[in-house]
């Protein structure tokens, strides 16, 4: 609308001059003047998802002579709006580092020796197929990434599990959130949020746990605080463990001790049962009550196992369980006051409320990440706050398409495009769809990423195919995984823009279009698939990573299933992925709609989104299940039509502070670099601003080591070590006793330190707990 | 007597009592914890062109301080935006690299008013209602680039460009985040080249339009470019 007004008033104003200056200079046409001047010319704007987060922000880049120069967020983005940050401001840069890869690399007498494209593939192919034949098909892996556009884990998946045969395929979300899906799994038996991003424009109270918004969301936090700017009675709670930007700008910041955010979302919940506050009415038509396994370990040992045992229970049995956290009993394990969490309650309770809950890594990334995702869904299922607008419980993602195709896609070892491996209608639907025999999928998962690379160091995977992520950056207790890389039986082929320390330990390295220099669909945290066009030819001989797989499967023989000319693929596989999630529980857009919208969100269903599913008014998929007395919603995921509250108990984090490692070590990001910085790095602005790792302490911590900021300090935990300079009230500020370090230094590689412990249910990682010593250095 | 002093005392006691007694018990009921909470809301001085006038008590004031007119140059402007249109980086020390919005960088960047110490009048921000400052502004602490870069800006938009002779110049750059116009094009902080002769009339837009985006220019327009 302001678009066609400002229109409107130029034309106004160039007609009206040109009509003046032909009435003054008869014979002369000045028709010309209306295409006066104009804001970069030459340059055509056209619309992507940002490159980095799972916010997935519209942006608009800016393109002239085969080239990006400039970007803009994208009005018409429900997102963001308009609005995006300093990373996507700047993302285009990162196509442009000096030391992009433009031709194939293999290590020739341990050196990586460049070599043409085409005899690369062929290395690949000829190594996966020996490596087949000796070892078995469960000896190849893939592993991608929440980075992977969706066509790229869509063929990953069908070559893998469809045509070879193995369930070897992983995707580094396994790292940033399965928690997430187990935690949805679990309580709803469908994975992604209920609601979205508009929920912020209806709620008045926001709960963040353990998510610095204000760096890693930015954009997001910023409509939060647009929002309290404008409202009156808006709340902001920073619920976290250590102060940070977020905390400065909520209205209330309170911290915990690590882990205990399961206790304090128990407290919350008997809170809500002991005044009476919760939806009965809801609870008895919507709710079923469960309780699972207790003492369920850590995870890690080789071959670790867990199965879950659930049993039913009712409300009353429920809240008898609940009465070992009490606020007074919680304030013991989290060091949050009674009174505090009796606040927390208050605002969840208050019926004039309407409460989003956030989240991201501090539960994901949490040896019980699976539970306190199924905790803080208790408390809005017990409050039946939940999927209407501006009551949402809302998992945030830290990657563009960790949704779109590790979790849709299902490049997990245990999932297929439609399901999980162990089910025999879907992998029957895989089968038919890809057309290959069902026998050859696999119904047994194989390893989750943790323990496929203990598998590599034990020798039992002998090739893995790395796509778009960086483990030797990221993988906790590095050293062990980097030296089973680096092993004579470990043949690693690494798809990338840029030299990383993956590439470091590659056999072969394939040099990858980035982004828009080619063409794909991402999806973000609301469930909404955003396509971007290729824009821009990508340097020398780099490919996308979707034609490097299809050059791959064809060189194994597997034409049939990959018979797309290049000119189409993208729209080819987007119409033979969209039959796996046909159906109003997940339908898709089509390619045209994708490609003329600013993202879709699904299930969309006779051209419309759905922003709340389950609930009957908003979610087409609710139609058809309609017992008395059940009018308002079907929560169909679960077999028993129910949204399931599980109780699950506080047990203490894998590693804790003792006499010798007296300090916790927190890991996490920063709002300049994006994860493992091989693309924020290379972008100067966001160099110059933050240009290595620290490690931040508080001052009084400080005070007693005698460091001042800028000194140097000495990490050291039962894996590693590590020196870093100190920051005192930088960007953040952690309680005494904790160490704050981010992880986007290749230089400063912060998980030598870092323990593998993850959560048995989702085999996540915890990154945020372990023990340190803090030495001077 | 005594008895009156001791009727006196014993009310003075029970009256006492009662006061502390009734404190007490609306101090219980107050600790239903509800924090008192800060908000940082914002007076604005700078008339934002949108709304003409709209935040506007000292604005002209401001915008017509010719007395200590700064010497910011349009290639200054340039030199902290990796392309038109980016960003600017922040080129001075962060004072508090948690603060927010009005406790932070708007205390200066809202006005714009002279900043002792660092000898210069503060740019005003043409979007103080987006208060996560940091979140697209950010430091430069180093130098060096981590790895070399074949990035090309593209030159900024010319300025002037009017359509005939005196009529106003067009916009010549996109309006995203930038739409308050005199935030940049008045006061002493404004680079001198884009600063308006005529700040007192606010309603920008009635006369200057933005053009459309991507389409080339003809003639007419001033060859003169920036280099950056």
């Amino acid at each position: 609308m302001p678009t066609h007004r400002r229109d409107a008033i130029k034309q106004l104003i160039t007609g009206a001059a040109i009509t003046a200056a032909e009435a003054m200079f008869p014979g002369i046409s000045f028709g010309a003047a209306s295409k006066v001047e104009a804001n970069l010319p030459g340059v055509d704007w056209k619309k992507t998802p940002c490159r980095f987060c799972g916010t997935g922000c519209g942006l608009l880049v800016g393109i002239k002579d085969n080239r990006a120069v400039a970007v803009k967020g994208d009005p018409a983005s429900p997102v963001n709006q308009g609005l995006a940050c300093v990373k996507g401001y700047h993302s285009i840069m990162a196509l442009y580092g000096s030391d992009r890869l433009k031709t194939a690399l293999v290590r020739k007498n341990g050196k990586l020796t460049p070599v043409p494209m085409k005899e690369a593939l062929d290395l690949v192919a000829a190594k996966m197929k020996q490596t087949i034949k000796d070892h078995g098909k469960d000896a190849v892996s893939i592993y991608g990434s929440g980075q992977w556009t969706i066509p790229d884990g869509y063929v990953a998946s069908k070559l893998f599990k469809g045509c070879i045969g193995t369930n070897n395929v992983e995707g580094n979300a396994r790292l940033c959130m399965s928690s997430a899906v187990t935690g949805f799994m679990t309580s709803f038996g469908l994975d992604e949020p209920m609601g979205c991003y508009d929920d912020i424009d209806h709620a008045n109270t926001f709960i963040l746990w353990g998510n610095n918004m204000a760096e890693m969301h930015p954009v997001l936090f910023s409509r939060m605080l647009d929002r309290r700017l404008k409202n009156s009675d808006i709340k902001i709670i920073d619920l976290a463990t250590r102060s940070t930007r977020t905390s400065i700008a909520s209205d209330r910041s309170i911290l915990f001790k690590p882990g205990a955010d399961l206790a304090i979302a128990n407290a919350i919940c008997h809170e809500i049962l002991r005044n009476g506050w919760e939806n009965r009415d809801f609870l008895e038509k919507n709710v079923s009550f469960h309780t699972g396994k207790t003492n369920i370990g850590y995870g890690t040992e080789d071959n670790f196992k867990f199965e879950e045992k659930a049993e039913t229970i009712d409300l009353a049995k429920y809240k008898a369980l609940l009465a070992d956290y009490t606020p007074e009993k919680a304030e013991l394990i989290s060091g949050v006051s009674a009174n505090d969490i009796r606040y927390l309650a208050s605002l969840y309770g208050d019926p004039r409320r309407k409460v989003v809950s956030y989240w991201c890594m501090g539960f994901n990334q949490h040896v019980r990440g699976t539970w306190i995702n199924n905790l803080v869904y208790n408390i809005h299922l017990l409050l039946g706050k939940i999927s209407t607008p501006g009551n949402s419980p809302f998992s945030l993602t830290g990657q563009p398409s960790a949704c779109g195709t590790v979790r849709e896609v299902g490049t997990l070892t245990n999932r297929l495009p439609h399901g999980e491996v162990t089910n025999e209608h879907d992998r029957e639907m895989a089968a038919e769809i890809w057309g290959v025999p069902v026998e050859n999928i696999s119904a047994k998962p194989t390893f989750h990423t943790v323990e496929m690379f203990r598998a590599m160091d034990r020798g039992q995977i002998k090739f893995m195919w790395i796509q778009v992520t960086n483990p030797m950056v990221t993988m906790p207790k590095l050293k062990r995984y980097r030296d089973a890389a680096k092993k004579e039986s470990s043949f690693i082929v690494v798809s990338d823009v840029y030299p990383t320390p993956t590439t470091e330990v590659a056999d072969v390295v394939l040099p990858s279009a980035m982004w828009i220099e080619r063409e794909g669909m991402f999806g973000n945290s609301e469930r909404r698939t955003q396509h971007f066009e290729q824009m821009l030819q990508p340097p020398g001989e780099a490919m996308s990573d979707t034609w490097q797989l299809i050059e791959v499967a064809r060189r194994l023989g597997y034409e049939k299933q990959f018979p797309w000319k290049y000119e189409n693929h993208i729209q080819e596989i987007w119409r033979e992925y969209g039959k796996f999630q046909a159906g109003p529980q997940h339908n898709m857009a089509t390619y045209e709609e994708l490609k003329k919208n600013p993202g879709v969100m699904w299930p969309y269903v006779n051209g419309k989104e759905t922003k709340w599913r389950f609930n009957k008014k908003y979610d087409p998929a609710t139609a058809g299940y309609n017992p008395k007395g059940r009018d308002d919603w079907n929560f169909y995921g679960k077999p028993d039509k129910r949204a399931w509250i599980w109780f699950r108990p506080y047990e203490p984090p894998a590693e804790s502070p003792d006499k010798e490692y007296p300090f916790w070590l927190n890991t996490g990001r920063v709002v300049e670099h994006w994860h493992t910085g091989s693309m924020t790095r290379r972008i100067s602005v966001l160099h110059q601003a933050m240009p290595n790792a620290y490690a931040e302490l508080h001052p009084d911590d400080a005070k007693t080591l005698g460091v001042k900021n800028g000194g140097k300090v000495k990490l050291t935990s039962r894996r590693g070590s590590l020196v870093l300079p100190v920051a005192i009230d930088k960007r953040g500020r952690p309680p005494r006793g904790m160490v704050f370090v981010p992880f986007f230094d290749e230089n400063l590689l912060i998980n030598e330190l870092t323990l593998d412990a993850f959560c048995p249910i989702s085999k996540q990682p915890d990154y945020k707990k372990c023990a340190v010593r803090v030495e001077l250095a | 007597m005594k008895t009156r002093v001791g009727i006196i005392a014993l009310v003075s006691v029970l009256f006492l009592a009662a006061v502390a007694v009734i404190g007490e018990s609306m101090r219980a009921e107050w600790q239903h914890p509800l924090p008192v909470e800060s908000k940082s809301v914002q007076a604005f001085s700078t008339p934002i062109e949108s709304g003409v006038f709209s935040r506007a008590p000292r604005a002209l004031a401001y915008v017509q301080s010719g007395k200590n007119q700064g010497n910011r140059t349009l290639k200054q402007y340039y030199s902290r935006r990796a392309y038109a249109g980016a960003p600017p980086v922040i080129p001075h020390e962060i004072f508090d690299e948690k603060g927010f919005g009005g406790k932070g960088c708007l205390a200066c960047h809202a006005e714009g008013e002279f900043v002792p110490k660092l000898k210069a009048y503060a740019p005003v921000t043409p979007h103080p209602e987006w208060t996560n400052c940091k979140q697209c502004h950010v430091a430069k602490e180093i130098v060096a680039p981590f790895r070399p870069t074949s990035f090309i800006a593209e030159k900024a938009p010319a300025i002037g460009g009017a359509a005939l002779p005196g009529s106003p110049p067009p916009i010549p750059h996109t309006l995203a985040m930038r739409n308050n116009c005199l935030a940049c094009h008045a006061g002493p902080s404004a680079p001198k080249e884009i600063r308006t002769t005529h700040p007192s009339r606010v309603n920008c837009r009635q006369c200057h339009a933005a053009i459309e985006e991507g389409k080339q220019q003809p003639g007419f327009v001033d060859d003169w470019r920036l280099t950056q």
